[in-house]
């Protein structure tokens, strides 16, 4: 479970202080995709930043289970980071010299998997975004939806309790954005929890938990699916994607 | 995994590579060429002289680098002093020594004469001293020569090497002045490079023909005990202080002090080229810090510390800079043989050499001088925090 509570985050800057979020509070449920939504500088990115332990608050408190990430030192953010977290962000989410299959093999080295398993891992893991014949392409080859998909499969490759999406969606048309947004459900139909900053409504409008900032300040809490819900997607995903997805467990779970 | 993404990144921009790899490799030859002279100039000292010198040198005050360039200053007097309190000493042979070298820029006129006592056994001076063609020296008086005005006033055997460079052979009269000349009776070789230069003439008629008789450079003592030269050295100046005893370590150390003094020098000069070298491999690690910003970001976002990206970039900067030192090593290895084959003509010697622990010097200099400038970047790779990496556009 994770957990904030009377977050803020202010900037200083030459100009001023910026406070970019503001008594944030909110607990997020594991098994749905949570949405935050909101326009542009309302303050989505900082909290993610925040509850991913990539930024420490101005003050409040971010937990995850009972481990207290706010007063974490960085070496414990980052193994938390490494075996709890999984992250995709709008773009350059790859590292470019590697190829698909040592993207999503990076955590897994990070945390000492030795070669041979994590090789098997990822391709495992890759396969599972229907991407095994990817595997051995570099970022630059593959289009931006096969991408984001590579980057979904590294989030997933440690098996994390919370996967962060910041506008996975951003750069993609909506056939893409939509196979991504599905891809999500179903990681979070696996128990986990998904946050997921979106600008797109109608993308939003599938999630079970809508959360919208204004100013940096929570203002609306949606905790129904809208009408959008009953909309399929501008393109079905491929049935042989979904088998696949069934019959390949996430590894050690 | 930092090999793997190290390797990978220097790979992806092979020509920026390539070139800071070269400046890096120009840095490295040039020391290696410059400290190979002094690496050359041990190695001529070590196969030599070291292992050939006589077990006490005795010189007129203390002995230097300018002893043997100056007008002969020791009296012979002391030799026959010398001789007396002999058996006192353990001294087993005194012999007199006058060491003439005649400069000249063209290598084939330069030579050194060593005039020593007619009876003395060559096979003591020098070790395996062998006669190549003729004879040892032998007596003779003055005598007119057969050509020109100029007296043969003595016998002279030949370092081989010299009889070939300078086409001397045996039966050819040397001149050595407008009144004396030396009549080639024999070619010789011996172990060490000693010979190959020298030309040895009995130790009168040089004196005389120098007006300095009575005078020597040096004397020579061999001992009963050669393990008991510093202690009878130290014995002998008790009794001459104003003589210089110096032993074979001591030798040794005068000219390993000045090679010491060389390489200091020549490492100063080197290190011009180390610094320009190390500040390219920063410049481009720098560089390639900012430009990944964002990629580091996404590494650390994924779990890794900033430990790792600062491996990464130490261990990038370290690649960069192996890789460099071992084509410098090649292009030094050139640059030796070049100045080798320059030298080899003016000198008769090979002045530079690269020895494996000259390798190792370099290889350890380039090493710690891709660390030390990939210090900077690497720090700056760790501290850039997340949330700013992954915003950047
Ligand atoms: N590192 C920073 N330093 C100073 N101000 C910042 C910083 N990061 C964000 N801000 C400011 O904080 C506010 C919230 O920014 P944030 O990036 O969280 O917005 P956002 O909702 O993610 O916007 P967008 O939809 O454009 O991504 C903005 O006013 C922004 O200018
Ligand atoms: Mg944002």
């Amino acid at each position: 479970m994770l957990h904030a509570a009377g977050l803020r985050k202010t900037y200083k800057t030459p100009a001023g202080d910026v406070n970019a979020l503001l008594s944030f509070e909110h607990s997020f449920a594991s098994g749905q995709v949570t949405a935050v939504l909101g326009p542009s500088g309302s303050g989505k990115s900082t909290l993610l930043n925040l509850l991913a332990a990539f930024d420490t608050p101005t003050e409040g408190e971010v937990w995850f289970d009972d481990v207290a990430i706010h007063s974490l030192p960085e070496k414990e953010r980052a193994g938390l980071r490494l075996r709890s977290f999984g992250f995709v962000f709008q773009s350059f989410n790859l590292v470019s010299v590697f190829t698909a299959l040592q993207n999503v093999a990076l955590p897994l080295g990070l945390a000492g998997v030795n070669r041979a398993e994590r090789d098997e891992r990822a391709r495992q893991t890759l396969d599972r975004v229907g991407l095994l014949h990817r595997a051995d392409h570099l970022p630059h080859k593959l289009s931006g939806g096969e991408r984001q998909r590579v980057a979904l499969a590294r989030a997933l490759a440690n098996d994390p309790s919370v996967v962060f999406a910041d506008e996975p969606t951003g750069s993609l048309d909506t056939a893409n954005g939509a196979l991504v947004l599905s891809a999500l459900e179903e990681v979070a139909a696996e128990g986990r929890t998904v946050v997921l900053v979106t600008h797109d409504a109608a993308l939003a409008g599938r999630a079970y938990v809508r959360l919208r900032l204004r100013d940096g300040v929570l203002e609306e809490v949606e905790r129904e699916p809208s009408t959008e819900l009953e909309q399929e997607p501008a393109i079905s995903v491929p049935d042989p994607r979904r088998a696949r997805v069934e019959a390949v467990p996430l590894a050690s779970r | 995994m930092i090999p793997q993404l190290a390797f990978a990144s220097l790979t992806k921009r092979p020509l920026r590579t390539a070139l800071t790899a070269l400046g890096i490799a120009v840095a490295v030859g040039s020391t290696v060429v410059f400290l190979s002279l002094g690496e050359g100039m041990r190695r001529a000292f070590n196969e030599g002289m070291a292992g050939l010198g006589p077990d006490i040198q005795v010189s007129y005050g203390a002995f230097d680098a300018t002893s043997l360039s100056s007008v002969p200053q020791l009296p012979q007097h002391y030799a026959t002093s010398l001789q007396e309190v002999a058996p006192e000493y353990g001294i087993s042979a005194v012999t007199p020594v006058l060491v003439y070298i005649r400069g000249s820029l063209a290598a084939a006129r330069a030579f050194v004469f060593y005039g020593v006592p007619i009876d003395v056994d060559l096979n003591r001076m020098y070790t395996d001293f062998a006669i190549v063609e003729g004879r040892e020296l032998g007596p003779r008086g003055s005598e007119p020569s057969a050509e020109g005005g100029v007296p043969v006033v003595g016998e002279a055997v030949v370092g081989e090497q010299t009889a070939e460079r300078s086409s001397i052979n045996v039966g050819d009269v040397l001149r050595f002045n407008p009144s004396a000349a030396f009549e080639v009776v024999g070619t010789a070789i011996a172990d060490g490079g000693l010979l190959d230069n020298a030309i040895i003439v009995p130790l009168e008629p040089l004196q005389a023909a120098l007006g300095a008789e009575d005078r020597v450079s040096f004397l020579t003592l061999e001992l009963e005990d050669p393990s008991a030269a510093s202690a009878t050295a130290e014995r002998l100046s008790q009794t001459y202080p104003e003589l210089g005893f110096q032993t074979r370590s001591d030798l040794s150390s005068v000219f390993e002090r000045a090679v010491r003094i060389s390489d200091v020098i020549r490492l100063g000069i080197s290190a011009i080229a180390l610094i320009v070298g190390g500040i390219a491999v920063a410049n481009t690690m720098l560089m390639s810090v900012f430009e990944r910003t964002r990629e580091f970001g996404v590494v650390r976002a994924v779990g890794a510390r900033p430990r790792f990206l600062m491996g990464l970039v130490l261990l990038e900067a370290l690649l960069l800079s192996l890789v460099g030192a071992l084509v410098g090593i090649g292009l030094g290895y050139l640059g030796v043989i070049a100045v080798n084959a320059a030298a080899y003509d003016v000198i008769g010697l090979d002045v530079a050499a690269l020895t494996p622990r000259l390798v190792g010097f370099a290889v350890a200099v380039a090493g710690g001088m891709g660390l030390l400038s990939g210090l900077l970047p690497a720090a700056r790779a760790a501290r850039v925090p997340i949330a700013v990496a992954v915003a950047r556009e």
